[in-house]
């Protein structure tokens, strides 16, 4: 199981959600993908999409305006 | 008196209520519901459907006229309308006074959940991107007299089948809008 970061600060939607999605292709089932993001759009299109692929998702909000969004690649 | 202070915004934050209202983004249905009620809102006080992309033409007119320039003889500002609304000034342009709120309004509400950030520009491909997207939207909006706002939302709104018409442009051109994103602009 690793971690892996995706570094979306600076950018506006759609592209943290295509990025997000590109990304969690490439990783194993088990594998826990941490998007940063600092667009509040973002923060309820990435979460929606992940959880209705059915996969484990937290939102933190680690400072002001910007979030993580940590998913866990479930099946 | 500072740690008082503290005190008082740490319980805020844990708050029931500003979490609900504040904090977490409202569902798409309250904005839709939200955005409906203020739609007839201004229609009734202004007398004018809400649109938002009309006014930057008018505030590109006064920039002009500020400069020395004179718009009088171009033929989107002929009408007598147009004019009356040049010769209103700002103050007076209800359009302007709405841009103004929904600009403040998005601030206000980033300032209360907290969520205020000047973003860093990333690539010079995102200046690149936001200026031709700018224009082409900005000059795209005045030819079709309207943008998502005034064109498809006031004129499905008003029962206006040139709103149903600007739908269905914008869905294809969303589509083709998209695919160009990521296969020029996410690479």
């Amino acid at each position: 199981m690793k971690e892996v970061m995706l570094d979306c600060y600076g950018e506006a939607c759609p592209v943290p959600l295509v990025k997000s999605q590109n990304k969690i292709k490439e990783l194993e089932v088990g594998d826990v993908l941490i998007v940063q993001i600092d667009h509040s759009c973002a923060m309820k299109n990435v979460p929606e999409w992940a959880r209705k692929e059915g996969y484990n998702v937290e939102v933190e909000e680690v400072d002001d305006g910007e979030w993580e969004v940590i998913i866990e690649k479930t099946k | 008196m500072e740690q008082k202070k503290e005190k008082f915004f740490d319980r805020m934050k844990s708050n029931e209520y500003y979490i609900r209202w504040g904090k977490n983004p409202f569902t798409y249905v309250t904005a839709a519901v939200l955005l409906s009620l203020f739609q007839i809102i201004t229609l009734a006080t202004t007398k004018s459907p809400w649109g938002v992309s009309g006014a930057f033409a008018t505030w590109g007119a006064w920039i002009f006229e500020a400069f020395g320039g004179s718009v009088d003889k171009w033929y989107y500002f002929a009408s007598p309308g147009a004019q009356a609304t040049l010769e209103g000034g700002i103050l007076n342009h209800p359009d302007s006074w709405r841009n103004f709120g929904v600009i403040f309004g998005a601030l206000a509400a980033t300032l209360l959940a907290s969520g205020f950030k000047i973003k860093k520009i990333k690539s010079k491909k995102q200046i690149f991107a936001a200026a031709i997207g700018g224009l082409l939207m900005g000059y795209g909006a005045r030819l079709s007299f309207g943008c998502n706002i005034g064109a498809l939302y006031g004129g499905i709104a008003s029962l206006s089948l040139s709103g149903w018409v600007f739908a269905i442009g914008m869905f294809a051109g969303a589509v083709v809008g998209s695919k160009l994103l990521v296969k020029y602009f996410m690479t």
